[in-house]
């Protein structure tokens, strides 16, 4: 019991270690920039070291908290106003020690994976930095005890993502990725703060429980109406939205993808976007005792599903289709939030966080072996146009994403069957509408995933079809073009088909390799929960719902083994296998066996197809109508600022300059006239005031 | 202990200007002199600073300190009276600060650095006159002291229309500042009793038409210092044409005497007004954070969009002021120290940036990033501390602000909501206005400006030291709020609580749950959905 206390009161260790090793490698770069940078593996094995140190802390937090210890917190005065305080510290219990299981696991393989994945780049030791920066933040977030800790550590992960999609900062699609992943965030934060700044005036506090309980007092007790404390937790809730990438602040999610992989794998697929999630597990004391707020967020969760799998469905660039593929499973874990399946919801956030994770990973194994053959573009590298039968030569990569295709598709006993089971059970005893929404978009999961998974690793290699290359050269530009319009465009195509010859006449490879050993390994280890970390939250068996469960909802496995039904768990279950596995048939059918050609259907139903293909078009709505907008607003009010509020201003100092010149003849130079104007002021006011 | 009789603040004042007075002399043959002998100066005055106020005071009491008394011009009731409080020990540190390092920023200047320095050092001492001065005429004489080296080094070491600009900045702030004269005339006749003593001041009775008039006049005083709309149109002029480090100053320093004067004569001498006021100043401070922060966004002249994000900025410091609580005056006084730090950095790097591309259009420039990296990061961090990212000293301003306003019992639930709402849209604003100004700098390909190939464009060390030190503090109180907090916090909670006696009686308490408590509590009346 007592080394199980000494651990928790040194848990603020855990978000401190790697914000150390960020502190002193960022302090390097700044002051000796060229030593720091040739430091890579020393720096390297730093940061990855500081992580394995605060990853084994984590578990054993874990372990102590499986075996029943006390949630334990610890707070600080942080700042202060008169009476009232502001605090921070730091909260241990059962979803925290997960989270931080969650995050510190993740962060640590990827760390060993960028070793490999970005052994040629410049500034690998910033990069470094970076990430160390990041999982400090995210673990600052899973740690915190109250709102405003939450917010603060909220914004930190946001700045952390907008440096790290920017990495190659030279690239214009980074640049513009990285803003708008912030400014999209801020939106979101936007009504977070108000949210949160309305709870506070009506609860007096930031603590999640405290919040809750007097929230429901009040609204019992006539204090406050039902609609203002609806209104307050939906702005809380668009923080995660914006976060959690959901409809329609979703946006930034699949542009972030510009970012290099492995922050695709750990910031954008299984930490940092998940933290919206975390966030309404967190609010649940507030957000479960209105009806309102949970239809909200189950409905913006069942959208967010859909959408994201519908536009995966046609999406040629393997990262992109990843991305999607995150923004619909994500719409999941919201969709169960919503429903009350608080503890299906997180376990989701689980198992997804490692299979997708691994996905990820093996895209950007598979982009590095296309990178030898194609050069390092990313137009050509990350489209699985020209890709195929890459499993031949990176049988490692092929195998454990085969592996992730699966536990995504939800088929048993890989990770993602359970917890989506889980969740689909739980919709359709609330709401059989929702369920079915999220039934068909199993089924395009299964699909789009095999999709990938075939295009990318079975039939044949198709990176050195220079006519190809070409055309998705050619296509890339066009897209690019489209966004920044027309001008610079006819230039560039000339150039195209020439350039991509060339960059393949002088590329150093005619077919990919496997990647190193650094990058494999993550690959494997990732395989392990990615089959079987399911088991534990079967519906037999539910260990994760009886240590994962809202605040007085305890329940031991026995009681909920109780609980189940093999009936309905077989009618249930046998429904998401099975348009999952007609989802794979489909696909086989369309990219293996090659017996349905996929542009035929594109033909066919053409306007379908163009509408997932650009997205639903809401990009280029948002561009229309806020990112236009805002520039003409802006340059209305500075029209009315130069020409109207500068004109009076100026209009009267002419005045002034006039009359002083003509003062000038009277008098004898300003300094009359100022005490001029001093006296009758003065005259004025004695005068007025004498009056009243 | 000569501490107790030494004239410390005195001779903080004084000791710029006896510095510069030898400076026309001194011999120069290499150019280099003068310079290392200002830094000498500036630094001795900042080494002072720290040791007279580690040393002789007293944190955490709200009253006056170190106070000096002198009859000065005995005929005209003027005395020479400076002590220090909770509302000037952050602002002296802040101004000691930055006037030190935008000196070292002004390294290079080569037209006529004698005049150029001993400017600057006379700066310093109005500056500290300013924040010092217990008198409302010596605070005058300080205020107007401080014009005339500001009109100067903008209208002889500016860009290319230096002229307009600064002829603009004289008539907007010369004349807006008569009313502080014209008012501390009426304060000192009215009332029975003849004195400029601020706090002999606040201990007399007004009348209430009287105080709002004289609030008024400050008002306008202040406002167009801080600035407020519409009085604002000088800044981006004046700071589009000031060199860099005199941009430090006047952003960093100079705006912050506005939000001093406020809470110094408005708020603490004439609180009834304030009753009055503070719903104006809440609308005029959400008009500064959204104007400003839209018409900053149009901006192509890097200074002119970050002369519009001031503006923006010190909007926070009118919303907290109107809060009418010690949050809001809190969030307030730390918004000015934030703004005082990052505001310098960013003016300072901007001018590190021109001084190499030699334009202040981010149209032209692009590409940045390669050639400067290090730059770049500074610069990152700059813009993140602007848009109050926390861990930084802006975030906790803001909150601060907002939390002031939020529980603020002065106005009704409508009022406070709509402010809150339309101060928070600046929230979304400022990362638009700002990180599209990195965009266009630093990411991307080379623009119009051609870049070199080596490294040669990339931070001196000097400049990074200056970068480094205002960072330093930037986070420090960030991290740490409680750092800076309690310089002032005796003081704005004692301010707040004499403004809080003014409210017609509301519960004292502001949090709902506790007014729920109350048996017979109004019911506050919300929109339902």
């Amino acid at each position: 019991m007592e080394s199980a206390e000494a651990i928790y009161q040194y848990a603020w260790i855990i978000p401190v270690l790697p914000l150390l090793g960020a502190a002193i490698v960022g302090s390097g770069l700044i002051s000796y920039n060229e030593a720091t940078n040739k430091l890579r593996k020393p720096v390297a094995a730093f940061i990855v070291s500081l992580i394995g140190a605060a990853m084994t802390l984590s578990i054993l937090i874990l372990v102590s908290q499986l075996q029943g210890h006390a949630p334990y917190t610890y707070l600080l005065e942080w700042a202060s106003a008169g009476d009232f305080q502001i605090n921070m510290g730091f909260t241990i219990d059962h979803i925290t020690s997960l989270m931080l299981v969650i995050v510190t696991t993740v962060a640590f393989l990827v760390m060993i994976y960028t070793d490999g994945y970005m052994a040629h780049d410049p500034s690998y030791v910033r990069f470094y930095a970076y990430l160390s920066l990041f999982s400090s933040s995210m673990l600052g977030l899973v740690v915190s005890p109250n709102l405003l800790q939450v917010y603060v550590f909220w914004e930190l992960v946001g700045m952390c993502s907008y440096l790290l999609i920017g990495y190659w900062y030279d690239r214009d699609g980074a640049a513009d990725a990285c803003q708008k992943a912030f400014v999209t965030n801020r939106v979101g934060d936007f009504g977070l703060l108000l949210g949160m700044l309305g709870l506070f005036w009506a609860t007096g506090t930031f603590e999640f429980d405290l919040m809750g309980s007097r929230l429901t007092d009040m609204v019992s007790m006539g204090t406050i109406s039902g609609g203002l404390a609806a209104l307050f937790a939906i702005l809380v809730f668009m923080g995660p939205m914006a976060k959690s990438a959901q409809f329609p602040l979703h946006v930034w999610l699949p542009d972030a993808m510009e970012g290099p992989t492995p922050i695709s794998a750990l910031i954008h697929a299984a930490t940092m976007v998940a933290a919206g999630v975390f966030l309404i597990a967190r609010m649940y004391p507030v957000f479960e005792h209105i009806p309102t707020v949970m239809s909200v967020i189950a409905w913006i969760g069942t959208i967010t599903a859909f959408l994201g799998a519908s536009i995966a469905i046609t999406q040629n660039d393997i990262k992109k289709g990843l991305a999607f593929s995150t923004m619909s499973q994500l719409g999941y874990m919201v969709m169960a939030m919503g429903v009350g399946a608080y503890s299906a919801g997180l376990f989701h956030l689980m198992t997804h966080a490692y299979f997708k994770a691994m996905l990820f990973l093996g895209s950007g194994s598979v982009i590095h072996g296309m990178e030898e053959v194609v050069g390092h573009d990313p137009a050509l590298a990350q489209d699985m146009r020209l890709m195929g039968g890459l499993r031949k030569y990176m049988p490692i990569t092929a195998i454990t994403f085969l592996i992730g295709t699966l536990a995504i598709s939800g088929l048993p006993p890989f990770a993602g069957f359970w917890s989506k089971d889980e969740i689909l059970g739980s919709v359709f005893a609330v709401n059989p509408v929702m369920w079915a929404i999220g039934w068909l978009t199993a089924g395009a999961t299964a699909f789009y995933m095999f999709r990938m998974y075939f295009s990318t690793f079975e039939g044949e290699f198709r990176g050195n079809d220079m006519e190809a290359r070409t055309r998705v050269k050619l296509q890339s530009l066009q897209m690019a073009g489209a966004s920044m319009g027309p001008g610079a465009m006819s230039a560039q195509e000339l150039e195209v088909s020439s350039s991509a010859h060339e960059s393949g006449d002088h590329h150093h490879a005619e077919k990919p390799h496997e990647s190193a050993l650094s990058m494999t390994f993550p690959l494997m280890m990732l395989a392990i929960p990615s089959t079987l970390i399911g088991l534990v939250g079967t519906p037999f068996a539910n260990y994760f719902e009886a240590f994962i469960h809202p605040a007085g909802e305890a329940l031991t496995v026995a009681e909920i083994a109780e609980e189940f039904d093999m009936n309905e768990f077989v009618r249930m279950a046998g429904a998401s296998v099975a348009i999952s596995v007609a989802g794979i048939i489909l696909a086989v059918l369309m990219y293996r066996a090659r017996k349905i050609d996929p542009a035929a259907i594109a033909k066919k139903i053409k306007p379908l197809y163009n509408l997932s293909l650009n997205k639903w078009y809401i990009d280029d709505i948002y561009r229309e109508v806020f990112i236009k907008g805002t520039r003409n607003l802006a340059k209305g009010v500075l029209n009315v600022d130069v020409k109207i509020v500068d004109g009076i201003v100026n209009l009267t100092g002419f005045v002034t300059l006039v009359t002083g010149e003509g003062l000038k003849y009277f008098e004898n130079g300003r300094a009359q006239f100022y005490a001029l104007i001093v006296f009758g002021a003065v005259l004025g006011l004695v005068f007025v005031s004498g009056l009243t | 202990m000569i501490g107790e009789q030494f004239p410390w603040l005195t001779f903080l004042v004084i000791f710029p200007l006896l510095a510069a007075m030898p400076i026309p002399v001194l011999p120069d043959e290499d150019g280099k002199t003068i310079r290392w002998y200002a830094l000498g100066a500036s630094l001795a005055e900042f080494g002072l600073i720290l040791y007279v106020f580690t040393t002789q005071y007293e944190l955490g009491s709200a009253g006056l300190q170190l106070v000096e008394e002198f009859s000065w011009i005995p005929q005209f009731g003027l005395s020479w009276s400076l002590a220090v409080d909770g509302l000037s020990f952050p602002l002296v540190l802040l101004s000691g600060l930055v006037t030190t390092l935008a000196i070292i920023a002004s390294w290079n200047i080569k037209l006529k650095p004698r005049l150029y320095y001993s400017l600057m050092l006379l700066i310093f001492s109005a500056q500290l006159g300013v924040f010092l001065a217990q008198d409302m005429m010596l605070f005058f004489i300080m205020w107007e002291l401080e014009l005339v080296p500001v009109y100067l080094l903008i209208s002889i070491w500016g860009g290319q229309k230096r002229q307009y600009a600064a002829t603009k900045f004289i008539i907007y702030t010369a004349t807006c500042s008569v009313f502080i004269l014209v008012v501390a005339l009426a304060l000192a006749f009215s009332a029975g009793g003849f004195s400029f003593n601020l706090s002999e001041l606040a201990a007399k009775e007004y009348s209430l038409p009287f105080q709002l008039i004289c609030y008024l006049g400050l008002l306008i005083a202040f406002g167009a210092k801080l600035p407020i709309f519409p009085l604002h149109t000088w800044l981006p002029d004046a700071h589009s044409e000031a060199p860099a480090p005199v941009s430090m100053i006047l952003a960093g320093v100079l705006l912050k005497m506005a939000g001093y004067g406020l809470i110094r004569m408005n708020i603490s001498i004439l609180p009834d007004a304030h009753l009055y006021f503070a719903p104006v100043l809440a609308v005029l401070g959400v008009i500064n954070i959204v104007y400003a922060s839209l018409t900053a966004f149009a901006q192509d002249n890097l200074k002119r969009r970050m002369a519009y994000s001031s503006i923006a900025h010190m909007g926070f410091v009118l919303v907290g002021l109107a809060a009418f609580n010690s949050l809001g005056m809190s969030g307030a006084m730390l918004q000015m120290i934030s703004h005082g730090l990052v505001a310098a950095v960013l003016f300072f790097l901007s001018g590190v940036a021109y001084e190499r591309t030699h334009t202040l259009s981010m149209e032209k420039m692009g590409g940045l990033g390669k050639a400067m990296p290090i730059a770049f990061a500074f610069f990152t961090a700059g813009a993140m501390a602007s848009l109050a990212l926390p861990g930084m000293s802006g975030f906790i301003a803001e909150i601060t602000v907002f939390l002031g306003m939020a529980t603020s019992d002065a106005y009704n639930v409508f009022f406070k909501a709509g402010v809150v709402l339309l101060a928070a849209v600046g929230v979304v604003l400022s990362p638009i206005y700002l990180l599209s100004m990195l965009r266009n700098i630093f990411y991307g390909e080379q623009g119009e400006v051609k870049l070199p190939k080596d490294s040669s464009w990339e931070i001196l060390p000097r400049e990074a030291f200056v970068a480094v030190c205002l960072l330093v503090p930037i986070i420090g109180i960030g991290l740490y709020p409680k750092v800076a907090i309690q310089t002032y916090s005796a003081k704005t909670v004692q301010v707040a609580a004499r403004i809080q006696t003014t409210l017609p009686d509301v519960p004292d308490a502001a949090p709902l749950s506790k007014v729920m408590m109350m048996p017979g509590a109004e019911q506050i009346i919300a929109p339902s959905l």
